[in-house]
C-alpha cells in the first residue's frame, strides 16, 4: 500500500508541476504583454522612452523579462572594483545619439553590449527624444540603453518551484549585523518578560521570531518555514498569494504592546512578525526609533476579521457538514420510498438545482432572505452569526441535491443487486438487509467524495462570495485574471491543482479503510 | 369470438371443396413471426407515453419559437433596437403596466422596459438565441469529440496510460482561467467562446464515457463475441454503443443546461460574451434586482434562462429514460 502510495503521489506532483507549467505558458507567453498595462493609470501618463523603460520594469516585476538597465551594469562594475569612481562618473553619461558617445563611454556601452549579447540578451538603445530643435528633451524623452531578455519558460517554472519554500537562516541579511545566531528564550520579551512563554529568536534571519507561543489558536507558531506561492503586483502588491489569503482583514486589533525597546503602547502590531529591513531603524520615524532597537522593524498588524481562507473556510466548512448531515438521511429516504411523493418532490428539487442556473437561485435565495430580514451583505465590522445563513444555504442546498442524487441512485443500485435478492431469500429482515449491506455498499463512493469536500472549502465559491459580498477567497483567481496578476494566477492555479489532487488521494485511502475488499495494490482486471 | 364462429353448412360443399392441403415451407417455417420492432419508434412511443413530456416539449418548442423565430419577425437588429429609445429619459426602467401605458399595447412591452428604454421581452429572446446556440453547439462538439475519444480511450489500455496522466493534468488547469485566456487572446465572440468551451469541455465527457465503456468492456457477452472472433470496431458499434446510447442521451441532458448555467456564470464574473446574451443580461441588470419597480428587468432573464434549462434537461432525461431499450416492454 505504502509504495503504492508514493508512487501515486509523486506521480500526481509531476502532473501538478505541469499544471503550473501549462499555467505560465499560458499567462506569460500566449497572453499579450501589452494588456497588463490597459488599466494602469500611470502608464496612461508616461510618454517617449519613459513609456519604454516603464513598460520594461513593469515587465521584469511581474516576472516576463530579465531587465538591465546599463546604469546598473555601471554600478555593479563599480562596485566589484574593477573600475573606479572616476571611470564610473565618465562612462555612465552616454550620449543622446550613439555618434555622441566619447571614447571612454564608447568602450563601457560595447563591453556592456558584449557581455549581455554573450547571455542572450537583446541590447536596446533608444536616442533621446528632443523637444523640437532646441537642446531640451521631451517629457520621458532622455537617452536609454538596456539590455532584456525574456525568461524562458522552463528556467521560470525552474526558479518558482525552488522557491517555493524557504528555510530561514541566520546567513539570510547579507550586510554586517553583530552575533549572528539563534536565541532560546523562555520568557518572551515581547510579553514584558515575566510571562512563561517559550520562542526562538534569530538575529540575521529573515524573521526575528522563528519560533513562538501566544493564546491564538494553534498556539505554537513559526517564521522558519515560509510557504510562498507567488508575489502579487496589483491585487494586493507585493505580498505573496499564500499570504493574501491567510492574512487576517478589516480593523486593527489594538492590544498592549510591549516593543523591543521596551517601550509599551496600545497597537495592533505583531511584534512576532518582525522582518529584517536593511537600514530601517536609521532611517525611520520617531516612534521607530523610540520601539525598535534593530532593524527588525517591518512588523503586520493584528486585525478584527478573519482572512479571506478563513471566511472561506468557516462558510464552506459548516454548508459541507450541514449538507452531509440532510443530504445522507434524505437521499435514503428518497431511495425507500422510491416514487412515492417524498422521492418525487425530492427530484423536483434536485432538477431543480442541476437545471436552473447557479447564479439564479443563489439571487433566488439571497431575495428570499432577504424578505426574512437576514443581512444580505457580509459586514467584517459588525460581525453577527446572521451574516453567515445565506451564504452557507445559498452553498449547502446545491451540494444537498448533489449528494442526494447520487446516494438515492447507489441505493437503487444496489438494492436491485442479486445479493440483497439473496440475502431475502435466506430469511433476512428487510431492516438487516438495509443497515447490514444496502447502506454500507452504498455509502462507500459518498465517503470517497468527503476529502475533497472538506479541502474545497478552502477555495471559497466564486458566486456566493461575490453575491453576499463575503471577503473570502473564491474571487481571489478571478480579480487576479481581471488585474492580469500572473503572480497571484499561477499561485492559485498551484493551490487548486494541489488541493484537487490530494483530496483524490485522501478519499481513495478514506475508501479503502471503509471498504477493505477496495486495494490499490493488485492490478485490477 | 361467438359471432364469429360460422356453419360450415351453410356453404353447402363438401371438405373437399371448402379445403385445400398447403405446401409445407421449409424456410417460411424458420421466419419468427413477431411484430417489427424498431428501436428509435420504441423509443417515441416510450416517450410520448407519458403526458408530461407532451406537455414539456410543446413549452420547449414555443420557447425556440420565440427564441429563433421571433426576433426574425420583428425584424430586431441587435445593433439598433436595444438603444431605440436610449434618448428618452421617461422610457427608462419602466414597469410592464407603465411601458404600455406609454407606448400602447405591444407584445414588446409586457415586461416592460431596461436600463437605456430597450425592450425587455424582445432582449430576452434575442439573448436566449445566442445562450441556446451557444449550449447546443458547444454541447454536439463536446458531446461528439467525448464520445469517441472516450470509446478509444476505454478500449485501449495504452490510449489509457497516456489519456490519464493527460486527463489528470488537463483537468486542473483552472477552466476559468483557460476561457479568460482564450477570450482575451480571440475576442469576446460568439465563435471564440465556442472555442474556450470546447477546447477541453470533451475532456470531462470522454471521461465519463471511458468509465462506462471499461465497465461493460469485460461483461460475458462481450468476451463471448470477442472469443467468437468479432473485430473490435464491430463491438464497438454493435454490442456497446446501443448499451449507451441512453446514457450518452441523459448526459446530453445535463450538458446542454449546463453550458447555459455557464454562459451565466461567466458573464456574471465578467467573463462572457461580448453579444447580449442572457448571461449577460442578467450581469448587466443585477443591480436592478434590489430596486425597487425595477426587479421585472432582473428576474425576467433569469427565469427565462432557468425555464429553458430545466425544460431541457426534462426533456433529455425522459428521453435518456425512454432510449433504454429495458424500459420498452
Amino acid at each position: 500500500m505504502s509504495k503504492y502510495l508514493i508512487k501515486r503521489i509523486l506521480r500526481s506532483l509531476l502532473s501538478v508541476v505541469a499544471v503550473v507549467g501549462i499555467v505560465m505558458i499560458m499567462v506569460y507567453s500566449l497572453l499579450d504583454k501589452t494588456a497588463i498595462f490597459s488599466k494602469d493609470p500611470v502608464f496612461s501618463k508616461m510618454k517617449s522612452n519613459g513609456k519604454q523603460i516603464y513598460m520594461m520594469q513593469q515587465w521584469e516585476q511581474y516576472g516576463y523579462l530579465d531587465y538591465v538597465p546599463y546604469a546598473d551594469f555601471m554600478l555593479e562594475l563599480l562596485k566589484s572594483g574593477q573600475i573606479d569612481q572616476a571611470t564610473y562618473d565618465g562612462a555612465i553619461k552616454f550620449g543622446d545619439k550613439e555618434s555622441d558617445d566619447t571614447g571612454l563611454v564608447k568602450e563601457y556601452v560595447e563591453l556592456f553590449t558584449k557581455t549581455y549579447d554573450a547571455k542572450g540578451y537583446e541590447v536596446e538603445r533608444l536616442p533621446a527624444d528632443m523637444l523640437g530643435k532646441s537642446k531640451a528633451y521631451k517629457d520621458g524623452g532622455e537617452p536609454k540603453l538596456y539590455a532584456y531578455r525574456n525568461v524562458p519558460v522552463l528556467l521560470r517554472l525552474w526558479n518558482y518551484l525552488t522557491g517555493l519554500i524557504t528555510v530561514d537562516n541566520i546567513h539570510y541579511v547579507q550586510e554586517d549585523i553583530a552575533d549572528r545566531g539563534l536565541t532560546f528564550s523562555l520568557y518572551d520579551p515581547a510579553y514584558g518578560g515575566e510571562k512563561f512563554s517559550p520562542c526562538i529568536m534569530g538575529n540575521g534571519t529573515r524573521h526575528k521570531y522563528l519560533l513562538y507561543t501566544d493564546d491564538q489558536f494553534p498556539y505554537i507558531h513559526q517564521n522558519l518555514v515560509k510557504i510562498s506561492l507567488g508575489t502579487s503586483y496589483s491585487i494586493n502588491k507585493g505580498v505573496d498569494v499564500f499570504d493574501t489569503m491567510t492574512e487576517s482583514q478589516g480593523s486593527f486589533a489594538y492590544s498592549t504592546v510591549t516593543y523591543p525597546s521596551g517601550a509599551v503602547s496600545e497597537s495592533a502590531d505583531n511584534i512576532h512578525s518582525a522582518t529584517y529591513v536593511a537600514g530601517s531603524l536609521e532611517t525611520g520615524t520617531i516612534v521607530t526609533k523610540a520601539n525598535y532597537v534593530d532593524d527588525y522593524t517591518n512588523v503586520t498588524t493584528y486585525k478584527n476579521g478573519l482572512s479571506k481562507m478563513g471566511y472561506s473556510f468557516t462558510i464552506g466548512i459548516i454548508s459541507v457538514i450541514l449538507s452531509y448531515l440532510l443530504a445522507i438521511p434524505l437521499g435514503i429516504t428518497m431511495a425507500l420510498q422510491k416514487d412515492k411523493l417524498l422521492d418525487k418532490l425530492g427530484t423536483i428539487y434536485i432538477v431543480f438545482i442541476i437545471a436552473v442556473p447557479s447564479l439564479a437561485y443563489i439571487f433566488l435565495f439571497k431575495a428570499i432572505g432577504g424578505s426574512f430580514g437576514l443581512p444580505t451583505t457580509f459586514d467584517m465590522e459588525h460581525p453577527t452569526w446572521l451574516m453567515y445563513i445565506l451564504p452557507i444555504i445559498s452553498l449547502a442546498l446545491p451540494s444537498i441535491a448533489n449528494l442526494m442524487k447520487w446516494l438515492r441512485r447507489y441505493m437503487i443500485d444496489q438494492m436491485n443487486a442479486d445479493y440483497v435478492k439473496f440475502a431475502r431469500s435466506g430469511g433476512l429482515s428487510e431492516g438487516e438487509i438495509f443497515t447490514k449491506h444496502v447502506l454500507k455498499n452504498a455509502i462507500i463512493p459518498i465517503v470517497h467524495g468527503i476529502p475533497g469536500s472538506v479541502l474545497g472549502a478552502m477555495v471559497g465559491a466564486i458566486i456566493t462570495e461575490r453575491v453576499y459580498v463575503v471577503p473570502g477567497a473564491g474571487n481571489l483567481l478571478t480579480k487576479a485574471i481581471n488585474a492580469y496578476d500572473n503572480g497571484v494566477i499561477v499561485g492559485m492555479a498551484l493551490f487548486y491543482a494541489l488541493l484537487t489532487v490530494v483530496s483524490i488521494i485522501l478519499g481513495d485511502i478514506l475508501m479503502s479503510v471503509m471498504d477493505p475488499r477496495i486495494s490499490f495494490t493488485t492490478k485490477g482486471r | 369470438m361467438a359471432e364469429n364462429i360460422v356453419n360450415l353448412d351453410e356453404f353447402q360443399m363438401s371438405d373437399d371443396e371448402l379445403f385445400a392441403p398447403v405446401s409445407r415451407d421449409e424456410l417460411e417455417s424458420e421466419k419468427i413471426t413477431a411484430p417489427r420492432y424498431s428501436y428509435w419508434k420504441s423509443v417515441f412511443r416510450v416517450f410520448f407515453k407519458k403526458k408530461i413530456n407532451i406537455i414539456v416539449l410543446s413549452l420547449l418548442a414555443l420557447m425556440l419559437i420565440f427564441a429563433y423565430i421571433y426576433p426574425l419577425i420583428i425584424g430586431y437588429d441587435a445593433a439598433v433596437d436595444p438603444y431605440l429609445n436610449l434618448r428618452d429619459s421617461a422610457a427608462k426602467h419602466l414597469g410592464p403596466g407603465e411601458a404600455i401605458e406609454k407606448f400602447g399595447f405591444n407584445i414588446k412591452w409586457i415586461l416592460g422596459t431596461g436600463a437605456s428604454g430597450q425592450s425587455t421581452f424582445d432582449a430576452i429572446w434575442y439573448g436566449s438565441s445566442i445562450s441556446v446556440s451557444l449550449a447546443l453547439i458547444c454541447a454536439l462538439i463536446n458531446m461528439t469529440i467525448g464520445v469517441i475519444v472516450g470509446a478509444i480511450w476505454g478500449f485501449s489500455k495504452k490510449v489509457d496510460i497516456v489519456m490519464m496522466e493527460v486527463y489528470n493534468i488537463i483537468a486542473n488547469i483552472p477552466y476559468i482561467l483557460l476561457i479568460s485566456v482564450v477570450v482575451l487572446i480571440l475576442s469576446a465572440s460568439f465563435w471564440s467562446m465556442v472555442f474556450a468551451l470546447t477546447v477541453t469541455g470533451w475532456l470531462a465527457i470522454a471521461y465519463f464515457i471511458r468509465t462506462q465503456v471499461v465497465i461493460i468492456r469485460d461483461r460475458e457477452y462481450n468476451l463471448a463475441s470477442r472469443c467468437l472472433g468479432t473485430p473490435i470496431t464491430r463491438i464497438a458499434t454493435k454490442n456497446i454503443l446501443p448499451f449507451m446510447t441512453s446514457v450518452i442521451v441523459t448526459l446530453a441532458a445535463t450538458e446542454i443546461p449546463s453550458y447555459i448555467s455557464y454562459e451565466v456564470f461567466l458573464s456574471y464574473i465578467g467573463m462572457g460574451l461580448s453579444d447580449m446574451s442572457l448571461g449577460k443580461l442578467i450581469e448587466a441588470s443585477q443591480n436592478a434586482m434590489l430596486t425597487p419597480g425595477w426587479e421585472m428587468e432582473f428576474w425576467s432573464p433569469v427565469v427565462v434562462a432557468s425555464v429553458i434549462a430545466v425544460v431541457l434537461y426534462v426533456v433529455g432525461q425522459n428521453l435518456g429514460d425512454a432510449s433504454d431499450p429495458r424500459t420498452h416492454m
